[in-house]
């Protein structure tokens, strides 16, 4: 008996060697690789906090901002867009309308990839090519009509639209559309985009530990100026107030997206700085009138627009970062109409209006639909919620999974939704098309599937004309009209903001919310 | 699978059921010598009313804002502080008790009833449809029920409804198997072979004769079952998928919080104990209960 | 014994296709389309029905289940993220190091104080002592992990700067999620050890020992200790299990880069194929662990062993 006894003292000892050996083993395995140094004094290395995981860096089969905020260091575009909105020559150094709808570029001659090969301009047509036919970000280059391009030499390629399209250039700045190389990607099949990536960028691709952080390093063999620092680490810390915790305790030198709640504690800190500016995205409350219900009524929306207080939104929800908008897009975006003044807070007048509509006291109910995926629509759910019962409306909220939530507005479930949008091409073509021509209902962005046949009118002469004077006149139009219709209650401007530790120098917003870090210099610590 | 460590846990489960059960009157009376435990039921009659009561006791509405108060400090007038909307934390609470205990008792409800008939049904009859029940049991028990939940959850959507659905099916295998073990020792004496004999039905047999004996394990496994659904139902409001943010929910408090934490600890540091206290309630009333039950532990 | 490992080894194989199809299940009743998510905003419908029949979308439920479970077992293939695109094996094998790290040592944690602790209770029963280990034992399985995890990061981090708040590399990282998970196991394991205890020093043999004059401490430690850890070893095993699931929302707190976070992100994100992937794990290493339990047993016990030889 005591015999046996002992046999189970002796596994349960070995059971807690073999645990601790396990703890022990997986530690030294995963100490962070500090090898990757210059042969001259410390690396500079900077740390960079990432709300998300990069989806993959075959960057045309993800658009999302997380990946777009690393592939931007590793990638370049024909054409850059400067911090300023400007389109400058990035890989290609000129470009010239030849005939009506084809261009021709022409491409740097001293640029490589990180894999030693040469650019040519078969990278080119190979990467316009893809994307064209990419599920993922082929409405990007939609405008590309892919059996016009034609390279001429090795550093001259063509490319034709097979329609006239206004802002063609600009969407070739977009991030999505850096130049891949096309040995490279045949090569490595599956694994592009994963262990292999491959672009002309300043920074090369180095690791990528799902779920934990991308290393880059500079990459000695870059065409334009050499970056300053040697390596980029992007860490992948999804809790806002981590990201801040980290920043504070000095673990990392950039923490993206600061959490609003969270921005007095980076102003209040002497060793950090708070970067905010606007970019290009807005929030909106979105009055579906796929539903029979009163909202159908221009008077019933004008009164909800009124009783919504978006000054004590901002202030309260977001702590004063943005400006209330005054129509669909903000004044960043070519197109922009500045005539047009935000809606005021006016309980009385929205009184007014539901009693003019028919509805004196309100008195009927109304679905609102949020995502769960950000805290701060959530609470700007509750403030609506509230603000509507002032005037007898009675919301319905439905708090839902963020897919779950797309799918059922894009049918036009709710009746009121919150949702944003970001008009990354900054021209109001992409800001206005698919959110209110009747081409675009449902899935494709028009969620409140506002129909106006002068609307539809308007976004298609902007689209197919590159009369620059025309379009503005006739974007000032469209947003005239909605600002007066109201499809949806027009919140505020949303802002970037990111936490900087005070050793960072040179590091600027672009509104897009994608940075270039390559100019980022950093003091020793 | 887990066969013999089951069956160890059976046994324990069988000796509790075989004890002679002292009557209702004996087991109050242990239970009122027994300190902790009393506390335990107390804070629960207090919660109880407390939800029952909640809109006569809050001092404000649980939707009530007031955006130009927000994020007040523990006050007079606000006496546990306001939340980032300029809503009362202390109403909150309040309010939040009935979420959680109906969330609490409901998913109880569902975990028993459905667990108690595959229980009744595998304990009575043997044979492959107790293999059948307790293998569906064997593979439920092996998805962590908290992840099992969040699955739930995120399919059928946040509501009410669906938190219990989700928190009650992820908790039957732990009825299922301790109301078969009770069927099963009760089954085999002799009064049951005697009232067959006499022809009676099983489903008369069940409910006369095998539920009442098998009552009070049931109510012990009841009431730490209502501490373990209380965290869970918290847990899936923390991580965003329990009820919409503008209902009461302990576990939603503690999330809308969290952004705050560092700055406005109290956000947390209230629901958070309140949460605690409830749990710890239900888990110390299951002890004493369970003391009281058994004989064994009575005598020292 | 070896027929009793083989028929254990082989009952896996029911239980993981049982998991395997409930968890199908939901998933598939899931709303949400994955080729939405997939394609975001503005996707032709073109694209949408070539991504759809590529993914095999456009199959009945039984036979997008099956065809799962064909790879899984001929294969070995766990399918590919729908979102990333990425071999669900090597997201998985990435992050299971970090999620058996944090349980393992949790578990010992858990282990080498709840013991300890149920002993000190249960050799003083009913004493100041083993009321207020009691107690705290309790209070233990009723904090909310998560809110602990809160109170630590406060506390440690943010008031004392004394360790980091993310992560899970170095030990400093490691302190905050290991204890906060821990305290729930380990006051269930201190319960057990103690009522466990107790049982077995009522016994007679144990009377014996001290009516012949044995001194306290050897009857403990030697009779009483042995034979109490037997049970307390099965709710280890349990609590490995119960530890798995904490780790879902300890990592997400810590920002832990393990199976729990990649669950929850993948069942946000209709991601079917990584929630199925990662869930079967979850459930082998269970199933597994409690299995060397139960053998353990067999070995130690000849009464358990004699069922199966």
């Amino acid at each position: 008996m005591i015999k046996q006894k002992n046999r189970l003292w002796f596994f349960f000892l070995a059971a807690v060697l073999f645990l601790a050996a396990c703890g022990s083993g997986g530690d030294s395995g995963n100490g962070s690789g500090g090898e990757a140094a210059a042969d001259d004094g410390e690396p500079k290395v900077l740390r960079v906090a990432n709300g998300a995981d990069p989806v993959t860096f075959d960057i045309q089969q993800t658009n999302d901002q997380a990946t777009t905020r690393i592939a931007k260091q590793i990638y370049d575009t024909l054409i850059v867009q400067t911090n300023d909105l400007e389109l400058v020559p990035g890989l290609a150094t000129e470009w010239e309308e030849v005939e009506e709808n084809l261009y021709e570029f022409k491409l740097r001659e001293d640029v490589t990839f990180h894999n030693g090969e040469p650019f040519t301009a078969d990278d080119v047509a190979f990467t316009l090519k893809r994307a064209v036919e990419s599920p993922t970000i082929g409405h990007i280059v939609d405008s590309i009509d892919p059996d016009s391009i034609e390279v001429i030499d090795d550093h001259t390629i063509r490319v034709g639209t097979s329609d006239t399209f206004g802002p063609f250039l600009t969407h070739l700045a977009h991030p999505a559309v850096g130049i891949l190389n096309e040995k490279a990607v045949e090569e490595a099949g599956d694994d592009y985009g994963v262990s292999v990536v491959v672009g002309t960028g300043p920074f090369e691709f180095e690791e990528w530990v799902t779920g934990t952080h991308v290393t880059t390093n500079r990459y000695e063999d870059y065409w334009g100026d050499a970056p300053e620092i040697d390596r980029i680490e992007f860490n992948t810390i999804a809790d806002p107030s981590v990201r801040l915790i980290e920043l504070e305790s000095g673990a990392v030198d950039i923490a993206y997206d600061i959490a609003p709640s969270d921005i007095p504690a980076v102003e209040e800190n002497s060793e950090l700085t708070l970067i905010n500016t606007p970019n290009l995205g807005a929030e909106y409350l979105g009055l579906s009138l796929h539903n029979d219900t009163p909202l159908r009524d221009v008077k019933v929306r004008q009164a909800i627009a009124h009783a919504v207080d978006v000054e004590a939104i901002i202030d309260t929800v977001y702590m004063g970062v943005g400006d209330q908008m005054s129509g669909p897009i903000n004044e960043l975006v070519f197109g922009f109409n500045d005539d047009l003044e935000p809606i005021e807070y006016d309980v009385d007048k929205a009184k007014d209006l539901l009693a003019e509509a028919g509805y004196p006291d309100g008195g009927f109910s109304l679905s609102l639909y949020v995502g769960d995926n950000s805290q701060e629509r959530i609470r700007v759910s509750q403030v609506v919620s509230e603000a509507l019962a002032e005037i007898g409306i009675t919301v319905e909220v439905q708090q839902m999974e963020w897919g779950a939530f797309l799918d059922s507005a894009a049918v036009g479930e709710p009746d009121m939704f919150l949702l944003g949008w970001t008009t990354v091409t900054t021209d109001a073509d992409y800001g206005l098309y698919p959110l209110f021509h009747s081409n675009s209902f449902g899935e494709a962005g028009n969620r409140t599937f506002y129909e106006n046949e002068r609307v539809d009118e308007l976004l298609d002469a902007g689209r197919y004309s590159t009369d620059q004077d025309q379009r503005l006149e006739d974007y000032r139009e469209v947003q005239e009209i909605i600002h007066e219709e109201v499809p949806w209650v027009f919140l505020q401007t949303r802002e970037n903001v990111t936490g900087l530790s005070n050793r960072v120098h040179g590091f600027e917003h672009h509104p897009t919310g994608s940075y270039d870090l390559s100019v980022v210099t950093l003091d020793a610590e | 699978m887990l066969l013999t460590s089951k069956k160890k846990i059976n046994q324990a489960e069988e000796e509790m059921m075989n004890v002679p059960r002292g009557s209702w009157a004996e087991i109050w009376y242990e239970l009122k010598r027994n300190r902790r435990a009393m506390f335990g039921l107390f804070f629960i009659l207090f919660l109880t009313l407390t939800a029952i009561f909640a809109d006569q006791i809050a001092p404000y509405g649980m939707r009530e804002q007031n955006l130009s108060n927000a994020l007040q400090f523990p006050n007079a007038t606000h006496w546990l502080g306001t939340d980032d909307l300029g809503r009362d934390i202390l109403s909150r609470m309040i309010y939040g008790t009935r979420v959680s205990l109906t969330v609490g008792v409901s998913a109880v409800a569902v975990s028993l009833i459905t667990g108690g008939i595959l229980g009744v049904v595998a304990g009575y009859y043997k044979g492959w449809i107790d293999t059948l029940i307790m293998r569906f049991c064997d593979i439920l028990l092996s998805i962590p029920s908290i992840l099992l939940a969040i699955a739930i959850v995120a399919s059928l959507g946040s509501s009410l409804r669906n938190l219990i659905i989700a928190i009650g099916i992820s908790n039957i295998p732990v009825f299922a198997r301790i109301i078969r073990s009770g069927v099963i020792s009760v089954k085999e004496q002799e009064f049951i072979e005697a009232s067959q004999a006499l022809g009676a039905n099983d489903i008369r047999i069940i409910f006369k004769h095998i539920l009442p004996n098998i009552l009070s394990p049931i109510i012990v496994q009841s009431s730490m079952g209502i501490a373990t659904a209380i965290l869970s139902a918290v847990g899936l409001g923390f991580i965003g998928l329990g009820l919409e943010a503008s209902i009461a929910e302990w576990g939603t408090m503690l999330n809308a919080g969290r952004g705050y934490i560092r700055t406005h600890y109290y956000l947390t540091l209230y629901p958070g104990l309140l949460i605690m206290l409830t749990v710890l309630s239900f888990n110390l009333l299951g002890d004493g209960l369970r003391d009281a039950i058994d004989p064994k532990m009575r005598e020292r | 014994m070896f027929r009793y490992i083989v028929k254990r080894i082989l009952w896996l194989i029911p239980i993981l296709l049982g998991v395997s199809f409930i968890v199908f299940t939901i998933m598939y009743l899931s709303p949400g389309d994955p080729v939405t998510m997939i394609l975001g905003e503005g996707a032709s419908e073109e694209a949408y029905q070539a991504l759809r029949t590529e993914m095999g979308f456009d199959q009945s439920f039984i036979v997008q289940f099956l065809n799962y479970v064909r790879g899984v077992v001929f294969e070995f293939d766990l399918g590919r993220s729908y979102v990333s695109n990425r071999v669900v094996l090597d997201e998985i094998l990435v992050r299971l190091p970090n999620t058996i790290r944090l349980a393992s040592w949790s578990i010992l944690f858990a282990t080498l104080i709840g013991i300890p602790l149920g002993v000190i209770s249960a050799t003083r029963p009913y004493s100041k002592v083993d009321n207020v280990v009691m107690f705290i034992s309790l209070v233990g399985v009723s904090m909310p992990t998560f809110w602990q995890a809160l109170l630590l990061i406060i506390l440690f981090t943010s008031t004392l700067g004394w360790l980091p708040a993310s992560g899970f590399t170095s030990w400093q990282q490691m302190i905050m999620p290991v204890f906060a998970l821990a305290t729930s196991s380990m006051g269930t394991i201190a319960r057990i050890t103690r009522s466990s205890m107790m049982d077995v020093l009522d016994q007679d043999y144990i009377r014996t020992s001290e009516a012949k004059g044995v001194s306290d401490r050897r009857v403990i430690f030697q009779h009483a200790l042995r034979n109490a850890l037997i049970p307390v070893v099965t709710v280890i095993g349990l609590q490995f299990g119960a530890l798995l699931g904490g780790a879902v929302l300890t990592e997400t707190i810590f920002s832990i880069n393990g199976l729990g976070t990649m669950m929850v992100n993948a069942i946000r994100t209709r991601d079917t194929m990584v929630v199925q992937g990662g869930v079967l794990f979850i459930a082998f290493i269970f199933t597994l662990v409690n299995l060397c339990v139960d053998i353990l047993y067999a070995y130690i016990d000849p009464r358990i062993r004699s069922q199966y030889d």
